[in-house]
C-alpha cells in the first residue's frame, strides 16, 4: 500500500500532470476554492456557500436530480442512436433488434424509458416544491418562467420520444396528440401540417419527431439548463427562508 | 514472546481511512472495467444485415473457356481458363476500389491509383501491396458454380468441371 | 444621535459600545436583507460529494428499476386498427380525461394554455409575494367572494358531470371553509396552519390535487371507449 501511494504521488508531481491538473494538491481553502473555480464545468458553482442551502429538506436535491435525470438520458439516447434508423417500418424492427439481438440493448432502453417517466415525475415535484418554498418570488421571477419553459421542453421532449419505436402505443399517442394540437384556433391546421410534415403520421412525421428528438429539444434544453444554473448564481444561491427575504420583516413591521 | 510473534509476522497497519480509499477505488475500477467491456460487446453489433459471402454464379457453361467474368454487384471475377474455373476477388488491394477487365489489354486494372493485375491475380505494376486474392469456388449440388467470398484459397487451385 | 424626538425607534442601543443594525421595510417589497452570519462552507467538497452521492443514489435506482422491469413495446403501428383504449403517456391522461368532458378546443388547448400562463406569472403578483394568510384581511368580504366563486365552480363541474374533478375541488373547498373560521389565535397548530396559507397556496394545492386524481383517474380507472372500469374488477 505505501509503495502504490509513493507511485501516485510521484505521478502527481511530474510536468505534465501538474499541467493538466492545475489547481495542486492539498486540503486547505485555497486548494478547494481553485478545484471550483479554476474549472470550466464547475465554476459556475461559487467557491463558497452558505450551509443552510444545502440541507436536504430545503429542496429535497429535486433540481439536482432533475438534472440527473437529463443526464442519463442524453448518454443512454446518444447509445440507443447508434442503432436506430428513423425510417418506417425499420424503426420498429431497430426497437425489437435492441431487445433481443443487441449486448446491452434491453437495458438502454429500459433505462431511457424509465429515466424519461422520472424526468417529468421529477421535473413537476422540483416545480411544486420551489413554489412552495417561495423560492420564485423576487428577483428570481424570470427563472421561474425559464423553469416553467423547461417543464414545456421536458414534456415535449417526451411526447416527440414516444413516437420513436414505431409501434401502437406510439403511432396512436401521437395522431391523438396532434389531432390536439390542429384544435388550436385559427392556425391549429397548419400547426398540425408542421408539425407532422404532411397530413399523416408517416415517414415524414418520425423523422421530424426524430430530429426534434435527439437534435433540436436536447439543444434548446441545454440552452435554458445553462441560463436557469446561471440565474440560479447571479441571485446569490438557493433560497433559504429566513436568510433573504423581508418577510418576517415586513410582518414585525406592520 | 507476543511481541517476538508479532515482528516475525510482520503485520502492517492498515488505518480504516486507507481501508475505505482502497474498498472504494477497488469497486471504482472493476465498474470501470465492467462498463468498458459492456460497452464495447453493446457496440459490435452482434448481427449484420450485410449480404451473404456465397455467391451463386450460374452454370458453369455460360462461361466460355479463356473468359473472364466480372459480377460488379458481388466483386468477384469468374475466369474459365484450360486448367479449370477459379475466382478472383475484384476488390483491389490497394485501397478497395473495384477494378476493371480489359480484354485488349489482357490484364485485370484498377481505375483509383494504376494497380494492374495478370489473370492469376498476381501483380504487374502499381501499389497494390498484394496480388488479387482468390477465392474457393465449388459446384453445388443442383449444378450451379458457387463462390465463398469468405474463404480464400492458395493460387492454382482450380474446379474441373 | 443621542436626539430621539423626531421619531420613535423602539430600538434603545449605545451605537458606540453595542451597534445594532435596524431596518425599516415598506410593505409590498420584497428586500434582500441578508442575515450577516450565514455561516459558509466550501462548495468541494460540500456540494460536490452531496450532488455527487445524490446522482449516484438516483442512478443505482434506476438502473434498478431498469433491470427489472421491461419498457413497453406493442404491435408494430397500425393505422387501419385502432387499440381499445388508445391511451397517452402517463403525464397527458389527466389531459385526456378531461377530453372526455369537454370539447377538445377547451380540455386540449384553452386550459393547458391557461394553466401554464397561469404559473408563469404567479411571481408577478403582489399577492403571492407577500402570501399573507388569505382570509386574515377583510374576512367577511373575502368569505363572501369565496363562497361565490366556489358555488359557481361546484355547479359548473356538476352541470358537465366532471365529478372526477368535482371531488377534489369539494374537499380542497373543505379545507377552506376550515381557514376561513380559523386564525391565528385558534387553538390547534393545523388550524393556525391553514389560516396563514395564502391565496396562491390554496390555487396550487388544489392544481396539484386536481392533476393527481385525474391523472390516477385516466390511468386506473378508463377502459375501452374510455369507459368507467374498477380495476380491481379486470
Amino acid at each position: 500500500m505505501a509503495t502504490s501511494a509513493n507511485y501516485f504521488d510521484q505521478l502527481r508531481k511530474t510536468r505534465v500532470w501538474r499541467s493538466i491538473f492545475r489547481s495542486g494538491s492539498g486540503t486547505s481553502t485555497l486548494h478547494r476554492s481553485l478545484v471550483i473555480q479554476q474549472d470550466v464545468f464547475l465554476h459556475l458553482f461559487p467557491t463558497k456557500v452558505r450551509r443552510r442551502m444545502m440541507s436536504f429538506s430545503v429542496t429535497w436535491y429535486l433540481g439536482t436530480l432533475t438534472f440527473g435525470t437529463f443526464l442519463i438520458l442524453v448518454t443512454t439516447g446518444i447509445l440507443l442512436m447508434l442503432y436506430y434508423h428513423p425510417s418506417v417500418p425499420q424503426a420498429y424492427a431497430d426497437n425489437k433488434d435492441l431487445q433481443f439481438v443487441v449486448s446491452s440493448g434491453l437495458f438502454l432502453r429500459n433505462l431511457h424509458r424509465w429515466s424519461a417517466h422520472a424526468m417529468v415525475f421529477l421535473v413537476f415535484a422540483h416545480m411544486f416544491k420551489v413554489f412552495y418554498r417561495g423560492a420564485y418570488r423576487p428577483p428570481r421571477e424570470f427563472n421561474w418562467v425559464i423553469g416553467i419553459i423547461l417543464l414545456l421542453i421536458t414534456l415535449l421532449l417526451s411526447y416527440t420520444g414516444y413516437l420513436l419505436p414505431w409501434d401502437q402505443l406510439a403511432y396512436w399517442a401521437i395522431t391523438v396528440g396532434s389531432n390536439i394540437a390542429s384544435a388550436v384556433p385559427v392556425f391549429g391546421d397548419k400547426v398540425h401540417f408542421l408539425l407532422l410534415g404532411g397530413n399523416l403520421v408517416n415517414a415524414n412525421a418520425l423523422l421530424r419527431f426524430y430530429v426534434l428528438h435527439c437534435m433540436i429539444l436536447p439543444l434548446t434544453a441545454i440552452f435554458f439548463i445553462a441560463i436557469h444554473f446561471w440565474r440560479i448564481r447571479k441571485d446569490g444561491g438557493l433560497y433559504v427562508h429566513g436568510s433573504e427575504s423581508g418577510q418576517s420583516a415586513a410582518k414585525e413591521e406592520r | 514472546m507476543d511481541e517476538e510473534k508479532e515482528r516475525q509476522l510482520d503485520v502492517k497497519e492498515l488505518d480504516r481511512r486507507s481501508f475505505f480509499v482502497k474498498l472504494g477505488l477497488g469497486s471504482l475500477s472493476i465498474a470501470t472495467a465492467g462498463t468498458a467491456v459492456f460497452a464495447y460487446q453493446f457496440l459490435s453489433p452482434n448481427v449484420l444485415y450485410e449480404p451473404s459471402p456465397i455467391i451463386n454464379a450460374g452454370k458453369p457453361e455460360s462461361y466460355p473457356l479463356d473468359s473472364v467474368t466480372l459480377d460488379v454487384n458481388s466483386g468477384i471475377y469468374i475466369i474459365h481458363a484450360r486448367e479449370g474455373f477459379f475466382s478472383l476477388s475484384a476488390v483491389c488491394t490497394h485501397l478497395g476500389c473495384l477494378t476493371a477487365w480489359k480484354p485488349e489489354l489482357g490484364m485485370i486494372a484498377c481505375p483509383c491509383h494504376g494497380s494492374k493485375f495478370k489473370t492469376n491475380g498476381e501483380k504487374i505494376e502499381g501499389p497494390a501491396p498484394r496480388p488479387l486474392p482468390w477465392y474457393r469456388v465449388w459446384l453445388s449440388d443442383d449444378g450451379d458454380l458457387m463462390v465463398d467470398r469468405s474463404a480464400t484459397v492458395r493460387p492454382q487451385q482450380f474446379l474441373r468441371v | 444621535m443621542s436626539d430621539s424626538k423626531d421619531f420613535v425607534t423602539g430600538v434603545s442601543s449605545n451605537a458606540k459600545k453595542d451597534p445594532r443594525r435596524v431596518v425599516f421595510v415598506t410593505r409590498r417589497t420584497s428586500p434582500q436583507v441578508r442575515v450577516a452570519d450565514d455561516e459558509v462552507v466550501q462548495t468541494f467538497p460540500e456540494v460536490f460529494f452531496r450532488t455527487a452521492v445524490a446522482i449516484e443514489v438516483l442512478a443505482i435506482l434506476l438502473v434498478g428499476i431498469a433491470l427489472l422491469f421491461n419498457a413497453p413495446l406493442e404491435g408494430i403501428a397500425d393505422p387501419s386498427h385502432t387499440p381499445n383504449p388508445a391511451k397517452a403517456p402517463w403525464y397527458f391522461l389527466g389531459l385526456q380525461e378531461m377530453l372526455h368532458y369537454f370539447p377538445p378546443v377547451m380540455a386540449g388547448v384553452l386550459v393547458p394554455t391557461l394553466v401554464v400562463l397561469a404559473l408563469i406569472v404567479i411571481p408577478y403578483f403582489n399577492i403571492n409575494i407577500e402570501a399573507e394568510g388569505l382570509f386574515t384581511r377583510n374576512r367577511a368580504q373575502r368569505f363572501l367572494l369565496f363562497c361565490t366563486i366556489a358555488a359557481a365552480l361546484s355547479v359548473f363541474l356538476i352541470i358537465f358531470d366532471v365529478y372526477v374533478a368535482l371531488g377534489p375541488t369539494l374537499i380542497v373547498i373543505a379545507f377552506m371553509l376550515l381557514a376561513a373560521k380559523s386564525s391565528a389565535t385558534s387553538k390547534t397548530a393545523f388550524r393556525r396552519y391553514l389560516a396563514a396559507r395564502p391565496l396562491s397556496f390554496w390555487i396550487m394545492s388544489w392544481f396539484l390535487f386536481e392533476l393527481i386524481v385525474l391523472t390516477t383517474v385516466g390511468t386506473f380507472f378508463r377502459g375501452p371507449g374510455w369507459s368507467w372500469v374498477w380495476p380491481w374488477r379486470t
